[in-house]
């Protein structure tokens, strides 16, 4: 142990815990060695330190209790209010989500024209192309220059079943 | 726990003589972690407004007492760690009381205890500058362990914490107090050291 260093020893256990021997020990060690002298010095110092540390000792004031269960009831108040609040902005928002679902379907009803009819987008389609079934299969002269087959499959193929016939 | 049920049971009554029985002790804990009154009075007050809330995971299994001393230990931890540390404590910002003090204390004839209480003061307003340079976990234990002579086990219960934390914590809290004292001692122009 004498020429170990005790710093260890020093660390591992409160310094008022050290038994005798160990403290002799450590003390023979640290009269020869520097670092380890400072090192003892400074624990046994901070070891003062922390117990003197304990001789204040606060009681409570006559007032402490009251003082406490005021806090208590004011913050009990607080968390009334708080859950009360959100059940009033809770309600609120549905509600005014329901009112604004209910007014977007009555502008829909009433405002929104109806969508047509398949029978009417068809007409529309024909109308559109000048040129019947019959006259791209019989005349196919005359069609204009610029009319693509693409133009030609169409006006065939989407045609009325009454007209291609 | 028959006070603890009726408590529970809102009964604030019952409440006020817990806060009666009690409050001596947690004063006292929380005494060695704060010197200002204001400071353990506010936790205090913080751990009875806790201890209320929580009344309904008292089980009754252990004492209301160390039901209580480990919502302290842990409201002061909170408060500790809410506070903000202070650089490294250098000679130059010691009072001239602590200077003196640490010259007194220096020698051989320190270990022995026998102090004015003025100068237990003095010591104490240093301890809590010095400990103020730690981290919160640190003077938890060191306050606990070496300054109230608590067992491992004794703050395991305390703080909810691991044997091997307890005891790894301390071996390391006891090392950076040692290491600041040191630095304190070695700034010092006359510092006899042995001790």
């Amino acid at each position: 142990m004498k020429d170990k260093h005790i710093i260890g020893l020093l660390e591992d256990t409160p310094f008022s815990s050290i038994s005798e021997v160990d403290l002799e020990t450590i003390k023979a060690h640290a009269a020869e060695c520097g670092e380890c002298e400072k090192a003892f010095a400074a624990a046994h110092l901070s070891s003062l330190l922390l117990h003197e540390r304990t001789v204040e000792t606060f009681e409570p004031s006559p007032f402490f209790q009251t003082r406490v269960m005021a806090h208590l009831r004011e913050r009990q108040a607080a968390n009334e209010t708080w859950s009360w609040k959100g059940i009033w902005r809770a309600t609120g928002a549905l509600a005014s989500s329901m009112v604004a679902t209910v007014a977007a379907l009555a502008v829909l009803t009433f405002f929104v024209p109806a969508s047509p009819t398949t029978s009417e987008l068809l007409e529309g389609t024909t109308a559109r192309n000048a040129y019947s079934a019959e006259e791209v299969i019989l005349n196919p002269s005359d069609l204009d220059e610029q009319s693509s087959d693409g133009f030609v499959l169409t006006t065939l193929y989407d045609a009325p079943e009454d007209t291609a016939k | 726990m028959e006070l603890a049920r009726s408590a529970r049971a809102g009964d604030e009554s019952a409440f006020e003589e817990i806060m009666r029985r009690y409050s001596p002790r947690v004063f006292h804990f929380a005494s060695r972690f704060f010197r200002q009154r204001s400071l353990v009075e506010e936790a205090a007050q913080e751990v009875f407004l806790k201890a209320f809330t929580e009344l309904d995971n008292f089980e009754g299994r252990g004492s209301m007492e160390g039901w209580l001393t480990r919502i302290t230990t842990n409201t002061c931890l909170n408060l500790l760690r809410s506070a903000k540390r202070r650089p490294e404590l250098t000679v130059s910002d010691l009072t001239e009381d602590e200077t003196s003090w640490l010259d007194s204390n220096m020698g051989a004839a320190a270990a022995e205890r026998h102090q004015s209480s003025e100068r237990s003061m003095v010591a104490a307003d240093l301890t809590e500058r010095v400990l103020q340079t730690l981290s919160p976990d640190d003077q938890l234990v060191l306050t606990l362990i070496d300054g109230e002579d608590n067992s491992v086990k004794d703050v395991v219960k305390m703080t909810g914490w691991s044997e091997s934390k307890v005891k790894v914590q301390a071996f390391r809290a006891r090392r950076r107090m040692r290491e600041a004292v040191e630095k304190l001692l070695a700034r010092k122009p006359s510092a006899p050291v042995r001790a």
